[in-house]
Parts: structure tokens; C-alpha cells; sequence
């Protein structure tokens, strides 16, 4: 109950934060230089045809009006047309979120995973081969250029071994999938559609280990530094001094205690690995959200960069506000 | 919306063709694989299906030649051994006739009789119609373009009969058929008013989303942002059509991947590779480089109206400073071609006298000191996104330098460059691109007279708006080469552009591929192509 009430109060404090995202990109966006119309217009268009275009995407309006519409259509789930495409934004958002969503998640889930088993072994191998070679690792993972690495991935991975599809899309075409999260995965256990399940997995296993290697190092770290706080504690060296049983050590102990820190860095790399999908969807041709916001960006369609930055903002929101509940579940010192 | 024009004028990507083509490797292929599907992979997904509306997107544009009936096209011819489309020869397709009156302002278009949309609707004049009129009433791309050749007004087109239309043009123009051959396309009218509602009048939301039909190839099926699969339209009836029955189109943006997949025999035609891509591909076991000469051209646009290049003494300085050779060899590898004209080297009137500018240090700094000044500076813009622009920005500041030149290069991003360009503020930038219409009176309506949208030089010389104005009624051959030799010596003169080079067309394809015909306005017509030999 104390949690609902905590969560309840934190979506409410949502409110001014996102406002304040709204107005600032709406301002932001329009700020920098650069004219949507002219992108789409070619430069042979008259002035005629640029105010025609103007008048259709709202753009002759005066500033505030543009607002006022903007936000309207934000309370009725409107996000606007796209000026690139044509298309309304709330599809376009629709069809890209779940896709990145899904390569975000499982990234940062297998990076998890590999950074509390790594870590906390490193620790407990401290100062020792293993050790150092994890850390060193770790280190290159995190230098990197995800770009490079992702090419490489897939020189080995497809062209070479052959153990992977072509990085052209998310699933196989001919699979059939009947989309409707837009994340193929689900979408393939939601439709039992078994070939649709595995291409997809196929298609994922690659950028999931471009991302995982990429976000992996600071996790790592996290987790190895907090498991040495443990195991050089008072508590911890007493509770070994009593003779329990390794097993209990390291569950009752070590573990739960090591854990404590890693929600927040969690949430922290989860918005790090949103930006870098910008890359690795470019190679792995994967279609999805951040190319999207990225060229709508660059091409100014106001619309895109508004819609996605306030999803990123929401995103952002929601993850740490997981990140406290769990952080406090983990740590009972923690009142919420 | 006016692409077919301006950059429309221009085309960046899958490039071109001209007289003087060749052919690295063999089209006649190995024996392939017997199947009758090809895999073509492009860069990206289209922004829209709806032509009249759509963006410059030369992947959407490249399609919509495949999948809207055109009712007429370039015919095609051999030149070295290559099969090209004929810029100077445009034939009926879907249509069975287009022919002027005597005086060539009245064009009577007939169609084929039995056509039908993938609906099931007959294709008639009563489609053109409707076609014609939703062009001029979007005020965009066709009917930007129709300006050129006298039609201003939906009134101009009328229907005669259940297959005939006729055009009634302002004047006479030798650039009719070239003009119609990238406007004439005809939607579904009978299909689009069930989807027309009283804010929608013209289905714009529905067209947008919803493949056009009725062309050489239906769109069977299209994931967004993965693959688009077409299938073959076998109710053609006219000359061409589309020899692979199926046509799966798949996105991959990264040029190394597009590579990586060729060289597995995952697609058969890459058509979104790099250049330094291509010439490894070149030895590459299975892969064949389809290569020929090409029309686009690269150059530096100076403003003529902005200081220092408002004196043509140091528009000539910075002419005989860029290291025209260097940029060929370094940049392109040599797959490029040096070229004498502001015209392009394949277009009808190219006169070699239209540029008398070599890379020349001591000229450059005699130039400059006739400009009265040993010392300026500039910055030089190109497209933030283009590693080659970069590269021949890079060497262009490295050799005007050496001349008094202090370039400050700046890349801009798409959204930024299109409002300067509009601005015309930009003092030098770097261009590229092919006109659509391979005649020098696009050439000047598009690039060098008053107001003309791709004139970034604002340039403005009033002999040659006078010649530009004459041309319009000149439908003789002779006459008109007459008045390109003499604009090309007004341009050598005045010299508004610095001419880089033509790099030529390659592409990439598996040696099973055959039948490519190069398309002179870089849009790959696929019904030529076949899987396997």
C-alpha cells in the first residue's frame, strides 16, 4: 500500500516534469536552424508551393497557436503529422517503440544478468587472474564505438560463420508475423507463430550483444566494487567467522546487499542504450525508434522530434521510478 | 513539392547514364539459378506512396516507376555495348500513342485499351483526368514542372473519348515529351473517390499509405521499413514488360552490410553501396560492377553576388586553383571524368569550349592579384552526410591555400543546408547531381536564370535570359545547338561554377543478374532485369 501511494505520487510529480519537456522541445526544436518545408519541398518549389505546404502542416499559425494545438492534440493522443511523411506521428511512434523497446530491454537485461554474475565473482576472485582479465574486458567493451563493433558482429557472426541472418530487418518476411505490439518476439508467442518466434530471435541475437557488451562495463563495475564493500564489511566477516555454509554466505550476505546500488545505474543505462540503438538499428538495419527520432531531427519535422523526445522523457521517468521501488524492496533502510 | 525540377532536377542515388557507356564483367551471365525472383536491397524505405506528394526520396521515386503506369517512357538503345535508356527518344508505353499537332501545342495522348488496375478498374481517359487534375490542385510536383512546357490549368487537359486526352500547351516545347515522360503517371480515380471524403477530396491519407497499382508490377506485399516484394503485372500489354516475375526489395541502410550481403548471394543488386565498396567489389568472386558513364555532375557553386565572388577575377582564381586531377584520382578513384562545360559531357550542344579553366597555382594567384587582393577568405559548404563531398572539400582548401584561398570548410545537416540554399546565402557549396531532363534549356530553367531555384550562384546575365526565352518556341535541332554554344561561352566567361568532374554510374550485382538497362534520371526501371541469364 505504501508503495501504490509512492508510485501514485510519483506519477502525479510526471506531470510538470513532462510539461516542462513539452514546452522546451517545442521551443528548442523551432530554435534551431534549419526549414522542414524546404526538406521536403526540394529547392525548386515556389514560395507558393511552400506556403501551401506551410498552411497544411499548421505552420503558418502564429507560435502560440501551434502550441495550443499541439498540446490539444497531446490530451486526445494526437501527436501531429509528420511533415517528411505524410503519416500521422502516433502510427509511426506505434510501430517503431516496440522494436527498440524490445532490443533496449533484452540488452540491458542480459547486461544485468552478466554484470551480477561477473561482478560479483570477480570480487570474490579479487586481484587474481580472472579478475583482471574480466576488468580488462569490461574496459574494451565499454571503448568500443558501438558502430564498429556492430559491424565487426556481424562480419563474424553472418558473413563468416553463418551462424546468423542477413542484417536486414527484425524477422523473416515470409514468416507471416501478424504484428501487434510491433515487437516481433512477443508478437510471435502472442500469435504462437513458432518460425516468426525463432527468426526473430535469430534477428535479435546480434544487435542484443552489440548493445549488452556496450552497456555492460559500468554495471560491472558497480556490481564488482559494491560485492568487495560486502565482503570486506564487519557484518559479512562475522557472519563467516560463525561458519556458515558458503551457499547461505553468499545468499543471505552477499548478494542481496551487493545489489542495492544497481537499480539506479540500471535505469541510468538503460537511457545510455536508448541513444546508442541510433547506431546499431543504422546497422542492423533495424528500422526502429532512434533512426526515426534521428532523422527526424535532422530533417526538422518538428511533429517527430517532439513526439519522441517526450517519449524519451517518459521512458526516463518510468525507469527510475521502477528503480526506487526496487531499490527500496531491495534495501529496507530505504522509507518510501 | 517540386522535386522533378529543382534537385529533382538533380538525382543523387542510384545514378545515370549517357552515350559512352561500357560494361566491367560480362553480361552474359553464369548460369544461374533458374528462379525468378530477384533481391534487390535500397537504403531506405519509402516516405510516402503517394507521388504527387511525396518528398525528395529518390527510393520512393525509383519505385513509383515500377508501380504507377507511366503512359510513356525513354526508349532504349546500346552504346558500348550497354543497353541505355534513350534520352532523346521517348516512346508510348501504357499508352499506345502521344503525338503533337502541327504546330506541337495540341498533344493527343491515346491509351491502350484492356488495361486494368489491380482493383479491377478499367484504366481510361477519365483516370488521366482526375490524375492530371490532382496534380495541378496539389499545387506540387507535376504541377511545378508542367510550367516549363505552357500548362498552367486543368482546363488545358480535356478528355475526347473513353481512351483520349488532349494537352493544349501555352507554346510549343522541345522539352514536351521529356517533361511528360516524368509527369504522365495515372492513379485509380475510381479507387480513390471510394476513399475521398469532403476534408479529403484528392485521398491523400489513403494514397499515401496504399500502393499504387496498374504499372509494370503490383506491390504483393509491403513491411514498413523491411521489404517491399513485388510481383509482375501480367496484364500488360504494351512493349517491355517485366521479365522477373518477382521482385523482393529489402532495406539495409549500412553500405558495408549491402556489401557483406552481395558477396553472400543474399541479394542479387545493391543499390545503396559506397564507392570504396564498389571498387573492391570489382574482384570479388560471383559479382559483376555494372559501369558506365554517367551525366552527374560535381561542382562548386559560387555566389556571383557575395563578396569576394562577386569578381570574376577571383571566381577564376579559385577555377584555376582546385585540383581538378587529384580530386578524380583521390576522391573517385579514377572512375570519374573530367569534363570541359558547365554543360554535361553527354547532353546534346556539349560544346568542350564551355570551360577554359585547369588546375594552374600561378594562374590562380595572377587572377586573384587582378582581383586586387593576394589574400581572401570563405567558408565552403557541403552535406554533412556525404563522405565524398568531404573528401573534395578536404583537398580543395589543402590547394587554395597554396593561392591566397583561406577555405573554412562547413558541413551542414539536410534541414539547414535547404534553408540556406533557399536563402542563396551561401557563398561556395558543394553540388552534385543529374538534371532529369537531358537539355540544356532544363539545364538554364533550372540552374541559371533569374530566380531559377537550383541557382545558387545567383547568377543573372542578361544575354543569356534572352536566349533562355527564345528557346522556348525553338523546336529545331540545329537552331537550338546554336544557342547552347553560345551560352556555354557566356558561362565560360562569367564563370558561376566551378566544374569538378562526371563520376561515372556503377553497380553492384550478382553475375546471374542480367538485362540492366541504365536509366539516365538514376531511376532503375526493374522490368528489364532478370534473376538468372
Amino acid at each position: 500500500m505504501r508503495i501504490a501511494r509512492f508510485v501514485a505520487r510519483r506519477l502525479l510529480q510526471l506531470v510538470p516534469v513532462l510539461l516542462g519537456v513539452i514546452v522546451a522541445t517545442f521551443v528548442l526544436v523551432r530554435v534551431l536552424p534549419g526549414d522542414p518545408i524546404r526538406t521536403i519541398l526540394g529547392p525548386n518549389a515556389t514560395e507558393v508551393e511552400a506556403a501551401a505546404a506551410r498552411a497544411r502542416y499548421g505552420l503558418d499559425q502564429p507560435l502560440w497557436k501551434q502550441f495550443l494545438d499541439y498540446l490539444g492534440g497531446l490530451v486526445t493522443g494526437d501527436f501531429g503529422t509528420s511533415i517528411q511523411s505524410g503519416n500521422a506521428v502516433a502510427s509511426e511512434l506505434s510501430l517503431r517503440v516496440g522494436p527498440t523497446l524490445q532490443l533496449v530491454v533484452l540488452a540491458v537485461t542480459v547486461a544485468v544478468l552478466i554484470a551480477v554474475v561477473l561482478g560479483i565473482w570477480s570480487a570474490r576472485h579479487a586481484d587474481r587472474v580472472g579478475d583482471h582479465g574480466i576488468r580488462v574486458l569490461a574496459l574494451i567493451g565499454n571503448s568500443v564505438p558501438e558502430f564498429w563493433l556492430g559491424l565487426v558482429l556481424i562480419l563474424v557472426g553472418y558473413s563468416v560463420l553463418g551462424w546468423f541472418p542477413a542484417p536486414s530487418g527484425r524477422v523473416d518476411p515470409d514468416t507471416n508475423l501478424t504484428p501487434i505490439t510491433g515487437a516481433e518476439l512477443i508478437d510471435a508467442a502472442l500469435t504462437l507463430n513458432g518460425p516468426a518466434f525463432t527468426s526473430a530471435l535469430g534477428h535479435l541475437a546480434l544487435p542484443v550483444a552489440t548493445l549488452a557488451i556496450v552497456v555492460v562495463a559500468p554495471l560491472l563495475r558497480s556490481v564488482r566494487a559494491s560485492a568487495l564493500e560486502v565482503l570486506h564489511s564487519e557484518a559479512y566477516t562475522a557472519a563467516a567467522a560463525h561458519g556458515l555454509r558458503d551457499r547461505l554466505l553468499r545468499r543471505g550476505y552477499l548478494i542481496r546487499a551487493t545489489l542495492v546500488r544497481l537499480p539506479s545505474l540500471a535505469a541510468l543505462v538503460f537511457g545510455t542504450a536508448i541513444g546508442s540503438t541510433v547506431l546499431i538499428e543504422y546497422v542492423y538495419s533495424w528500422q526502429g525508434f532512434g533512426q526515426w527520432a534521428l532523422r527526424g531531427l535532422l530533417y526538422r519535422d518538428f511533429p517527430v522530434v517532439q513526439a519522441s523526445v517526450l517519449l524519451i522523457a517518459v521512458c526516463y521517468v518510468l525507469v527510475f521510478l521502477i528503480a526506487d521501488v526496487v531499490h527500496a524492496i531491495l534495501d529496507p533502510r530505504v522509507k518510501i | 513539392m517540386l522535386q522533378f525540377g529543382g534537385i529533382g532536377a538533380l538525382l543523387f542515388a542510384t545514378g545515370a547514364c549517357a552515350s559512352g557507356s561500357r560494361t566491367e564483367g560480362s553480361d552474359d551471365a553464369s548460369p544461374g539459378t533458374g528462379t525468378d525472383t530477384l533481391r534487390i536491397a535500397v537504403s531506405s524505405y519509402l516516405s510516402s506512396w503517394d507521388q504527387d506528394f511525396v518528398g525528395f526520396d529518390p527510393v520512393a521515386l525509383m519505385l513509383y516507376k515500377n508501380i504507377f503506369p507511366y503512359m510513356i517512357d525513354y526508349g532504349v538503345t546500346e552504346a558500348d555495348g550497354s543497353r541505355i535508356l534513350d534520352t532523346e527518344n521517348v516512346v508510348a508505353t501504357f499508352a499506345e500513342s502521344f503525338e503533337p499537332n502541327a504546330d506541337q501545342t495540341v498533344w493527343t495522348l491515346k491509351l491502350r485499351q484492356g488495361l486494368t488496375f489491380a482493383s479491377g478498374n478499367e484504366m481510361t481517359a477519365a483516370d488521366v483526368k482526375w490524375s492530371k487534375d490532382r496534380a495541378f490542385a496539389a499545387q506540387a510536383n507535376v504541377a511545378g514542372i508542367y510550367r516549363t512546357i505552357g500548362l498552367t490549368e486543368p482546363d488545358q487537359v480535356t478528355v475526347v473519348d473513353d481512351y483520349t486526352v488532349q494537352f493544349t500547351q501555352a507554346f510549343p516545347s522541345a522539352l514536351t515529351r521529356q517533361i511528360q515522360a516524368i509527369s504522365l503517371y495515372v492513379f485509380d480515380s475510381e479507387e480513390a473517390k471510394k476513399h475521398a471524403t469532403d476534408a479529403d477530396p484528392w485521398a491523400t491519407e489513403w494514397f499515401a499509405n496504399n500502393a499504387p497499382t496498374g504499372g509494370y508490377f503490383n506491390v504483393e506485399r509491403a513491411v514498413q521499413g523491411q521489404e517491399i516484394v513485388l510481383t509482375a503485372n501480367e496484364g500488360y500489354p504494351g512493349p517491355d514488360p517485366a521479365q522477373a516475375k518477382t521482385i523482393r526489395i529489402s532495406v539495409v541502410p549500412a553500405a558495408a552490410n549491402q556489401r557483406l550481403q552481395l558477396q553472400a548471394g543474399d541479394i542479387d543488386v545493391a543499390l545503396g553501396i559506397s564507392q570504396r565498396d564498389i571498387a573492391d567489389l570489382k574482384s570479388a568472386d560471383g559479382i559483376k560492377v555494372i559501369s558506365a558513364a554517367s551525366n552527374e555532375q560535381v561542382a562548386i557553386q559560387m555566389s556571383v553576388t557575395t563578396a569576394p565572388f562577386n569578381n570574376v577575377d577571383v571566381r577564376k582564381a579559385l577555377a584555376h586553383a582546385v585540383p581538378y586531377e587529384q580530386i578524380i584520382n583521390n576522391v573517385y578513384g579514377g572512375d570519374a571524368r573530367p569534363t570541359s562545360s558547365l554543360v554535361p559531357l553527354d547532353m546534346p550542344g556539349y560544346d568542350e569550349r564551355g570551360y577554359p579553366y585547369g588546375y594552374d597555382p600561378d594562374a590562380a594567384r595572377t587572377a586573384l592579384a587582378a582581383a586586387g587582393s593576394a589574400q581572401i577568405t570563405s567558408e565552403l559548404v557541403y552535406a554533412t552526410d556525404n563522405d565524398t563531398q568531404q573528401q573534395i572539400a578536404v583537398l580543395i582548401q589543402s590547394e587554395a591555400r597554396k593561392v591566397g584561398i583561406e577555405l573554412e570548410l562547413t558541413p551542414l545537416d539536410p534541414a539547414t543546408l535547404a534553408e540556406r540554399r533557399q536563402q542563396k546565402n551561401i557563398p561556395l557549396q558543394i553540388t552534385s547531381g543529374q538534371l532529369w531532363v537531358n537539355d540544356v534549356e532544363y539545364m538554364l530553367a533550372t540552374s541559371f536564370v533569374e530566380g531559377a531555384n537550383l541557382n545558387y550562384s545567383n547568377y543573372v546575365n542578361p544575354e543569356l535570359e534572352e536566349i533562355y526565352e527564345r528557346s522556348h518556341t525553338i523546336v529545331d535541332a540545329g537552331e537550338r545547338n546554336d544557342l547552347w554554344l553560345r551560352v556555354q561561352e557566356i558561362l565560360a566567361a562569367d564563370v558561376p561554377w566551378v566544374i569538378l568532374c562526371q563520376p561515372n554510374f556503377n553497380l553492384p550485382v550478382r553475375e546471374s543478374v542480367a538485362g540492366w538497362v541504365q536509366p539516365m534520371d538514376g531511376l532503375a526501371r526493374l522490368r528489364y532485369l532478370s534473376a538468372s541469364a
